[in-house]
This record gives C-alpha cells, sequence and structure tokens, in this order.
C-alpha cells in the first residue's frame, strides 16, 4: 500500500551482536531467523505495492500441461489478456494471501492470545457467509471443540459443515 | 462471485490495537479472508479513508504495521463520492466517516458487500438500496 509504513528491522546489527555466553543456547539464531522472515515480509510488502511494471524475462519453468491450459483459458474462455497476465494475478493472489498470512502468524507470535480460536474462525466464517447457523455461535464454539478431537487439522469451513449435519440431525 | 469487506471506525481501532477488547473478533474474520484468498476466493479488505483518519490509522506510524500488510485498500473520498456523502449525510445525519462509508457502498460495482462495524443501524441507514452484510463487532 503505498504510502504506509513497513517496520525495518535493522539486520545489521543483528548479525553483529555478540554471540550467546552459553553453549547450547539457540537465542541468537532464534532471533535472527525471525528477523529474517520480518524482513522478508516488509520487502514482500514493498514489492507488492511497487507501482514499477518494468517486465522481466524469467528462467521459471512451468509444466507444458499446465502453460497450454493456461494458453486456452486465455484463448477459449477469455480468462485474462494474455497468459502472462493471467499467471502474473495468480500469483500476486498467491502472495498477497501468503503475506496476511504470514503478518497474522507475527503478530500472533508477539501477541498470542490474539490468535482466534478455531470456534472463533468458524463464527466469523459463518457471519462472512451468511450462513444459517451464524447466530448459533455455541453450537459453533461446542462442534469446533468436538471436530478438533478427531480432526486436528480442520479448519472452520469443516466445523461449519459439521456443525450444520449436527443441526439437520438434531432437528 | 467477488465480495467487498468494509471496515468502519471501530473495527479498525480494534484492528490495531491489540489490547482492545475486539482486537481477537476483528482477526478471525481477517484471518478467514487469508484463508479464502489462500484458495483464489476473490475477496477483498478495505477502508474508506476518513475512517482512518478517525481511528487514526497513520500508514506511516509503525505502530500499524500489522494493518499495513494486510492488504487493505484505501477507498478515498473524491470529489465525486464526496458529493454522494455530503447528500447521505444531509438525509441521514450521520457522521463524516459513516457517509463515506455509504458513498463507498453505493459506489461499489461489487455485488457482496459486508461491513465490519459497531454501528449496524447508521450502516443500514447509509447504504440506501444496495443489499449490505453487517457484522457487529
Amino acid at each position: 500500500m503505498p504510502g504506509r509504513h513497513f517496520a525495518k528491522p535493522d539486520l545489521q546489527s543483528i548479525y553483529m551482536s555478540p554471540p550467546c555466553q552459553y553453549p547450547v543456547c539457540t537465542t541468537v539464531l532464534w532471533y535472527t531467523r525471525t528477523m529474517v522472515k520480518n524482513e522478508a515480509i516488509e520487502r514482500i510488502a514493498e514489492l507488492l505495492d511497487s507501482s514499477d511494471t518494468e517486465t522481466a524475462n524469467t528462467s521459471m519453468r512451468l509444466p507444458r500441461a499446465l502453460r497450454d491450459a493456461a494458453a486456452l483459458a486465455v484463448e477459449e474462455l477469455g480468462a485474462a489478456p494474455t497468459a502472462t497476465t493471467l499467471t502474473a494475478v495468480a500469483l500476486r493472489g498467491m502472495l498477497e494471501a501468503l503475506l496476511m498470512q504470514a503478518a497474522l502468524d507475527q503478530h500472533y507470535g508477539q501477541h498470542p492470545q490474539a490468535r482466534p480460536s478455531l470456534g472463533d474462525l468458524t463464527v466469523a466464517a459463518a457471519e462472512l457467509d451468511g450462513h444459517p447457523l451464524a447466530g448459533q455461535s455455541e453450537l459453533l464454539y461446542q462442534s469446533a471443540a468436538e471436530i478438533v478431537r478427531t480432526h486436528p487439522g480442520a479448519n472452520a469451513d469443516d466445523v461449519l459443515l459439521w456443525a450444520e449435519a449436527r443441526a439437520t440431525a438434531s432437528a | 462471485m467477488s465480495t467487498l469487506i468494509l471496515f468502519d471506525n471501530e473495527a479498525v481501532q480494534a484492528l490495531g490495537d491489540p489490547n482492545h477488547p475486539k482486537h481477537r473478533r476483528v482477526l478471525s474474520h481477517v484471518e478467514v479472508v487469508a484463508q479464502r484468498r489462500r484458495r483464489a476466493v476473490p475477496v477483498t479488505l478495505a477502508v474508506p479513508t476518513t475512517v482512518r483518519v478517525e481511528a487514526g490509522w497513520d500508514g506511516m506510524d509503525r505502530r500499524w504495521a500489522l494493518a499495513n500488510h494486510l492488504r487493505i485498500t484505501d477507498e478515498p473520498l473524491g470529489p465525486a463520492q464526496a458529493n454522494v456523502a455530503a447528500g447521505i449525510r444531509s438525509r441521514t445525519g450521520v457522521s463524516v466517516t459513516d457517509a463515506h462509508l455509504g458513498a463507498v457502498i453505493r459506489a461499489t460495482s461489487v455485488t457482496n458487500i459486508t461491513v465490519l462495524t459497531s454501528d449496524t443501524k447508521d450502516v443500514r441507514a447509509v447504504a440506501g438500496a444496495r443489499a449490505v452484510k453487517v457484522i457487529a463487532v
């Protein structure tokens, strides 16, 4: 976003900091990695906000089938003016989503209490979707607690589906 | 179908302040948006610039670094939108920020509009004939 500030960590001073006194201490390594990741987040944000329209040839290799599918989508479906545009738009979308999640994760690292629970995310997803169960937060929190016992990797949409099935079964 | 999610003043304040009682609730919505964008679901976060002013969101202030990274686009108050906002404010008596919010809602070509707000009544008043999903934070 042009005109917005992104905190810039001072990597030079981090690299030059004296090593930890304890033989098995990994604090400096952890700190350095964290700061490098933070620096990457800042740089990605700057690059995505750049108004520079200069293009560059890349040596990126795409699977041939994917390239041909993109060409067909452009020619026959009007997905974008060119396959290059289609690729760039898709890449930008994914990078922006990754940046958002990285920024959130960075924030949760500094403020663990800010991290939403699966129940919180389910309520939010239901509200954003206008789901019929959006007003039944108790059911959604309960469903989240239930599903996570057997499916630790469940997401908000999984919980919503489970809650809907429960509501239907009990109707 | 594309979705536009707009922030009002308290939603922005909650987003920017880790100690705000609604901080986690607003982040829940932002995180769901991030997850959906990873699945290429077309959803955009936006904020009227007058809302940013009222909430104190200075994009050059490092305290707002999180908000600056969340790909929340500015909706500026240009001449045309200022006219619409002035009309909304005259008719409804809402604040300048709510009038600007209404102007954004009325101007967008996006069909699915959602507003994260602490004032559901005013948002419905400024939306006019546009269908808006209002989420109370």
